[in-house]
Parts: C-alpha cells; sequence; structure tokens
C-alpha cells in the first residue's frame, strides 16, 4: 500500500481509501480462476514430485509372468501412446468442428447448453444464503455487517493487493 | 457341437413333413426359406456372454465385467498417490489397500469426459483388463464411449484394444444407447421413444431417442457433472470451516452421504437460516481421521456425547442441497449457462413435434448425481410446471443409476443381431481404424425425417385435410407457430410435387405461406400428436380419418403415424410391421 498521512478519523474510512477497487479484467481475471478450480483434479502439488523412482526396480511384482502370454512384439509402453495420439482438448475440438461440417453431423460444440435468459439469483459468499450488498472494492456478495467484515478480513484482501 | 446340431436339423426337418402332411397352410409357413436360415445356425445369432466383456467406461469409474455376471466391478478410472504411502501408485481399485487416504493426489486420464492422459489411462486399462481382474484378450468387448468422442481417442482406443490386449471383436457405443434400450424393454417399447439424461462426472448429456435412434441434432451437454459439485463443497467448505481443498476423496464421499436436491430452494434456505430447533436440514459429519474412522459418517444427534473425542466435525448446512442446487441453476456460481431442466425442454424442442409428448412421457435418468436424493422429484416438479398441462411427464430414476448402462449392455447382447455390429479383428486389421469407426458412429438428425413426413403428406389430397378441419377442434397448446423456414419449404415441396391432383388444390398451395393452409397444417399435427388424456377419442379420430383415406399406401402411413406417437405398451403385431 501507497504511504498514507497520519491524519484522524474512522478507522473504518481510512480502510476504505486503502482499498482501491477491482477493475472488471481482475473479476474476469478471478472469475476464470474459479472456473479453472472447479475444473481441476488436484489443488495440491504431486506429493511425489520431489522423490526420483528408480526406474531398475519393477513396479509391480506380478508384471513378468502375467503378461508373458502375449507376444513380446505387441507390447507397448504408455508412453508410446502418449506421444502418437498426443493432442490437447482445444485441438481435438476443432478437428471434431471441421469434421462435422464435411459430414453435416452435429459437433461437439453445437451440443452446449445455451446461456441462461435470467438474472442469476444472488448469494452470500461467505455464508451461502441470499444476500443484498455488494462489495465496493470487489464485487463479490454478502448479507450482513458479520459476513462483510469476514469477506474483508479474508478474501476481498487477496484482490487489492 | 457339430455332430449335434446337424441331428437337431434332421429333426426339424422330419417334424416339418409332419405338420406338412397334416396341414398344408402350416407347412407352407416352414418352406420359407427365411425361417430354415435363421435356425441353421442358432449360436451365431447371439453373442456368447461368457466371452463377452462389457465395459462402460466412465471418466470416474469404469464399470466392467463379462457379461454372464449380474454386476459389475466398479474400478476407479484414475491413478492416486498417498501422502502415506511415498514410493507407491495406487492404480485403479488397488486404492483398497490404501489405509490412510487422506490428502489422495489424483491423475486422471479424463479432460471434460474426454481422454487425453493416455500416460495414465494405459496403466489403468493395464491393471483392469491385462490381467486378472477382467482379462480381455481373446473375447468380445462391447465398450462405451462419451457421445461425441473424437476420432482421435478412438484411433487410440482401437489400437489398444485389438492390437495389444488381442481382443477377438468390439463394439462401441454410447452409455445413452444402452440405457434407452433398457428403459425400452422395460417399458415393452420395441423402438424406444425416450429422453435420457446422463449426469456423470464431467458432464451432464441429455439425448433423446427416436423409435429406438439417437437423435443426434437434440443432444443438449450441461458442462456440470459430479466433479464440479465435488470441487465447489471443497472450495465453500474451505472457505468456511476447514481447509479442505486437498481432501477430494473425503469431500466427495462428504458430498455422497449428505447432499440432497433441495425441491423447494427458497424454503430449504429458510429452514437453514433457523436456529437449531427449527432446522431440520443441518447435519454434523464426523470425518475420517484414517485411525479409528475408516470412513466418514453422519452423527447421531443423540449420541453425540458417545462420540470420539479428538475427531473433527464438519457442519453441514445450507451446503447440502445448495451444491447439488448448481445442476440446476448453474448461475448461481456464475455460470452462465441454463440448468438441465431448460436443457432437457431444449432438448424436446430439438425433436420432431410429434413426438414431443412421448420424449416427456419416456424420460429416464442415470449416472452418479441420479442418486442424490429428491432429484426425480425436483426434475418432476419444474418440468411439469413449464410444460403443457395435458403432457403427462414421467420420469424414472433406476435404483442403480451408475451401473444402468452397464446392464443395458447385457439387454444388448440378447437383441437380435447385435453380433453383426461387432468388427472382428479381421475387419480391424483390414479397413484399419478409420474404416471401422462408422460402424461406432451413427449420426441421425431428425429434422429430415420431419421432412420426409411431409412428402408423405402431400399424397393425400386437400379435401382430407378440409374433412379433418370438420371432424377435429383446434388444439391451442399443441399448435405451436411453424416457423418462416419451414413454411418455405413446405410451399416449395407442393410446388415440386406436382402430384396434387385437383387444379384448385394446387392453387391453393402454391400460397404455401399464407396462414390459411398453416393452419391446416397445424391441424395435421394436432391429429398427429393428440394428448394422451383423449386417448379414447383419439382411436375413434384416427380410424375415421383412416377409412377417408383413399389408396392403401396412404393408409399404411397413417397408422405408422398413429403407432408411433402411441407408446405401444400393448404389444401390437401391426407396429413390428409397419415400422
Amino acid at each position: 500500500m501507497s504511504a498514507q498521512k497520519p491524519t484522524r478519523g474512522s478507522g473504518r474510512l481510512k480502510d476504505s481509501e486503502k482499498r482501491k477497487i477491482v477493475d472488471d479484467s481482475t473479476r474476469r481475471r478471478r472469475f476464470r480462476r474459479m472456473l479453472e478450480l472447479l475444473e481441476s483434479d488436484n489443488y495440491q502439488e504431486d506429493p511425489h514430485a520431489d522423490l526420483v523412482m528408480s526406474k531398475k526396480l519393477p513396479k509391480f511384482d506380478d508384471e513378468p509372468e502375467q503378461r508373458s502370454t502375449r507376444t513380446k512384439k505387441k507390447e507397448r509402453t504408455a508412453e508410446y501412446y502418449q506421444n502418437k495420439y498426443r493432442k490437447s482438448f482445444e485441438q481435438m475440438v476443432e478437428e471434431d468442428r471441421i469434421d462435422a461440417e464435411k459430414n453435416g453431423r452435429p459437433s461437439y460444440l453445437e451440443a452446449e447448453a445455451r446461456s441462461t435468459d435470467f438474472v442469476a439469483r444472488k448469494f452470500c459468499n461467505v455464508c451461502g444464503f441470499f444476500s443484498k450488498y455488494t462489495c465496493v472494492t470487489c464485487g463479490i456478495r454478502y448479507c450482513s455487517i458479520r459476513c462483510m467484515t469476514i469477506h474483508q478480513e479474508t478474501r476481498c484482501l487477496k484482490w487489492t493487493a | 457341437m457339430k455332430m449335434n446340431e446337424t441331428i437337431e436339423f434332421d429333426m426339424v426337418d422330419i417334424k416339418r413333413q409332419r405338420i406338412d402332411n397334416k396341414n398344408h397352410i402350416y407347412g407352407r409357413r416352414y418352406d420359407k426359406p427365411k425361417m430354415k436360415n435363421k435356425s441353421e445356425n442358432p449360436e451365431d445369432e447371439f453373442v456368447d456372454e461368457s466371452r463377452t466383456v462389457i465395459i462402460d467406461s466412465g471418466a470416474y469409474t469404469i464399470k466392467t465385467e463379462l457379461a454372464s455376471k449380474n454386476e459389475p466391478m466398479l474400478i476407479p478410472n484414475c491413478i492416486m498417490k498417498a501422502k502415506a504411502e511415498r514410493k507407491r501408485l495406487f492404480i485403479g481399485n488397488q486404492i483398497d489397500e490404501c489405509r490412510d487416504c487422506s490428502g489422495l493426489f489424483y491423475l486422471l486420464p479424463c479432460e471434460r469426459g474426454y481422454i487425453t492422459k493416455w500416460e495414465v489411462q494405459k496403466p489403468i486399462w493395464d491393471q483392469v483388463f491385462n490381467k486378472t481382474l477382467c482379462p480381455v484378450n481373446d473375447k468380445h468387448v462391447l465398450m462405451t464411449q462419451p457421445l461425441f468422442n473424437f476420432k482421435n481417442i478412438q484411433d487410440c482406443t482401437d489400437e489398444i484394444f485389438f492390437e495389444e490386449y488381442e481382443i477377438s471383436s468390439l463394439y462401441r457405443c454410447n452409455p445413452t444407447d444402452l440405457v434407452a434400450l433398457k428403459y425400452g424393454l422395460e417399458r415393452g417399447m420395441r423402438r424406444e421413444t425416450c429422453l435420457v439424461v446422463d449426469s456423470g462426472y464431467s458432464f451432464t448429456h441429455i439425448v433423446p431417442y427416436i423409435n429406438g435412434k439417437k437423435c443426434s441434432n437434440g443432444i443438449r451437454r450441461l458442462q456440470i457433472g459430479g466433479k464440479m459439485l465435488t470441487n465447489h463443497m471443497k472450495d465453500i467448505l474451505s472457505y468456511r470451516q476447514y481447509h479442505v481443498m486437498e481432501e477430494t476423496y473425503v469431500i466427495n464421499q462428504v458430498k455422497e452421504d449428505t447432499c440432497f436436491v433441495s425441491e423447494n430452494f427458497q424454503n430449504d434456505l429458510k429452514i437453514a437460516s433457523e436456529g437449531a430447533s427449527k432446522n431440520h436440514i443441518v447435519r454434523n459429519y464426523i470425518l475420517p481421521d484414517f485411525n479409528t474412522i475408516r470412513r466418514g459418517y453422519i452423527s447421531d444427534p443423540d449420541r453425540i456425547k458417545d462420540m470420539h473425542e479428538n475427531c473433527q466435525v464438519l457442519r453441514l448446512n445450507n451446503e447440502r442441497f445448495a451444491v447439488p442446487e448448481i445442476l440446476f441453476t448453474p448461475s448461481d456460481i456464475g455460470i452462465n449457462s441454463v440448468g438441465i431442466v431448460d436443457c432437457l425442454i431444449d432438448s424436446i424442442k430439438l425433436c420432431p413435434r410429434t413426438y414431443h409428448d412421448a420424449l416427456a412421457r419416456n424420460i429416464v435418468v442415470v449416472g452418479g448425481n441420479a442418486l442424490l436424493p429428491g432429484f426425480k422429484n425436483r426434475l418432476m416438479k419444474e418440468l411439469q410446471s413449464r410444460m403443457p398441462a395435458k403432457w403427462v411427464v414421467d420420469i424414472t430414476v433406476p435404483e442403480k443409476s451408475t451401473i444402468y448402462a452397464w446392464q443395458g449392455g447385457k439387454s444388448f447382447l440378447k437383441q437380435h443381431g447385435s453380433v453383426e455390429k461387432f468388427v472382428t479383428k479381421k475387419e480391424y486389421d483390414e479397413f484399419g481404424s478409420s474404416g471401422i469407426q462408422r460402424r461406432f458412429n451413427e449420426w441421425k438428425t431428425f429434422q429430415e425425417e420431419e421432412s420426409t413426413k411431409e412428402v408423405e403428406m402431400k399424397q393425400i389430397s386437400l379435401i382430407d385435410h378440409v374433412n379433418k378441419l370438420n371432424v377435429f377442434s383446434r388444439q391451442e397448446d399443441l399448435v405451436d407457430q411453424v416457423d418462416s423456414i419451414e413454411q418455405k419449404e413446405l410451399s416449395q415441396s407442393y410446388v415440386l410435387d406436382g402430384s396434387v391432383t385437383s387444379n384448385k388444390s394446387l392453387s391453393a398451395l402454391e400460397e404455401g405461406s399464407t396462414p390459411g393452409l398453416l393452419n391446416l397444417f397445424d391441424d395435421k399435427n394436432a391429429v398427429l400428436t393428440p394428448p394422451p388424456s383423449e386417448k379414447s377419442s383419439e382411436i375413434s379420430i384416427c380410424s375415421e380419418s383412416m377409412s377417408k383415406m383413399k389408396s392403401s399406401q396412404e393408409e399404411n402411413l397413417q397408422v405408422k403415424y398413429f403407432f408411433q406417437n402411441e407408446d405401444s405398451e400393448e404389444e401390437n403385431p401391426l407396429n413390428l410391421d409397419f415400422i
């Protein structure tokens, strides 16, 4: 925070002066981050990331016998498939779109649910009940002074620093 | 085996001759070569169940087992890493061996329901299909794939299963196909017309089926599934109570144990805001500590003193129903998309109008989210308030909604001709992955169906329509406005056809876009989709109009429409012939 002149007065007002209002693009970014979080597989980092696995050791004891019925030539590692069929999700959606256009069938994108016509209901971010008020700084909803204080002490600050 | 067969067929021959001697009329039936061909190799008609594996491959669990078994195994489709046990991966059902499931790290092969990480999927499949769990080598495999499965994924799947696992034949279809089939059989429909709602881990699909065919243009996808619900629950609980962001495994159990779909959201929210005496929604959930408590549970309020001293308690109040509410109103968490109910209605609207009420009457909900208590009632309540009052909305939620598709696979194998759908190893070797995929992906848009129907209706002269006008009163809620494109198509097809008999009607038809003719067609629709409440009158109406038809061809058509509309609960032989 920038340096403030030492003045007398209400602490709450002083606080609110300190806060800058979060602009639209930051709010959008926050929303995108929330969506990513909802789609994410894990929140934490890989707990084994720092482990160096010994590649010489077989991972499963029963592997050699179980697989011996198969011809050795046909056995392929996961990396083989990963490299051969490595394509990002977006790439595949695009290919599907082109193929659908060619064959006159509906594509993956067309099946997406349409956007809603209604205004969203508003919920308090803190306690989950209906809310009446909006945080001036960041636009998140809260329902009472109690929730407002909690919000300002926790989440709101995250986006203003 | 062969010996037996030949003997059997001799018997048949003898039998045939005997009947021939007795009765010539019956004898003629036996002479039909078709009958003889069918009975020649009865083994080929059905797939050998003990040699067939059904795999319902979901993003969260793989449901797999031999077709001869009654229920599948549920195997988590992920690799997990535990905090406590380093140097070890838990692949699929190996997680049962893990004692401390706190802070599990997931490696999921799917991204938004489609396999993208083969380095994860391959070891899981190896674990399940290549070893003792459910070996697939030299077996027939019936496998499911998500709707709109991408070609790249199909190529890789084919390669792995045919070349590495060495299966003898493969058929792939959407899980909803199997659900529709099973539902149809349960309801005694030969060609099912139903709306399948599959609410799974990654997304919720709504798929209409018309006369046993998937209506591809009516498919709707809601990008909300169990994963999102769990993640959202993690997020709000972490903010409000404990930091549980890393406990996906535990919170998923919390969701399964405590969440329900509210039938009256506003009311329930009000109850949740009340004090403890009036609030019957609030629950205390004992979290597992993986020491004395293996799995969390809802604490009994009467026995609160018996609880363990140090256990952690999660207080669940409005979270219990606010989390599943996202399925119905995604805008609650800022996702700008319609809820599941609007998706359902959109999907019905995209189908030909003739089938609208039949679809509304046959809704089947499957998938993990269907297990949430209250799901069916909420859906029913909202749908009924949104549909014409005369329509009967009926929703079926199977008890075991997660394995319903797998069970549908069993029914699929029992169908005649299902064996022909399988692609053998030989065919794969010959045509390659791209060559065989056409047999797995059926696309049928039902707009065409409607246009062909119009062509068929052309042959009926205008006088018939006028007659019908007198017979039927206009039914307001069935007669929607025909959109302008449809109008144009109508008028054009009439002029082009030229099979219209009288000059008078032709001139009337050329003015196809005039409201007069449109009304006529609306009335036609009213004939074709009578509301189920007027069943008795409908039958008499149809027979009356049928008698007015001149040519036999037209009569056939009319009968066909009639029976398609009918939810063919009564087994009618006519029905089978015409469709």
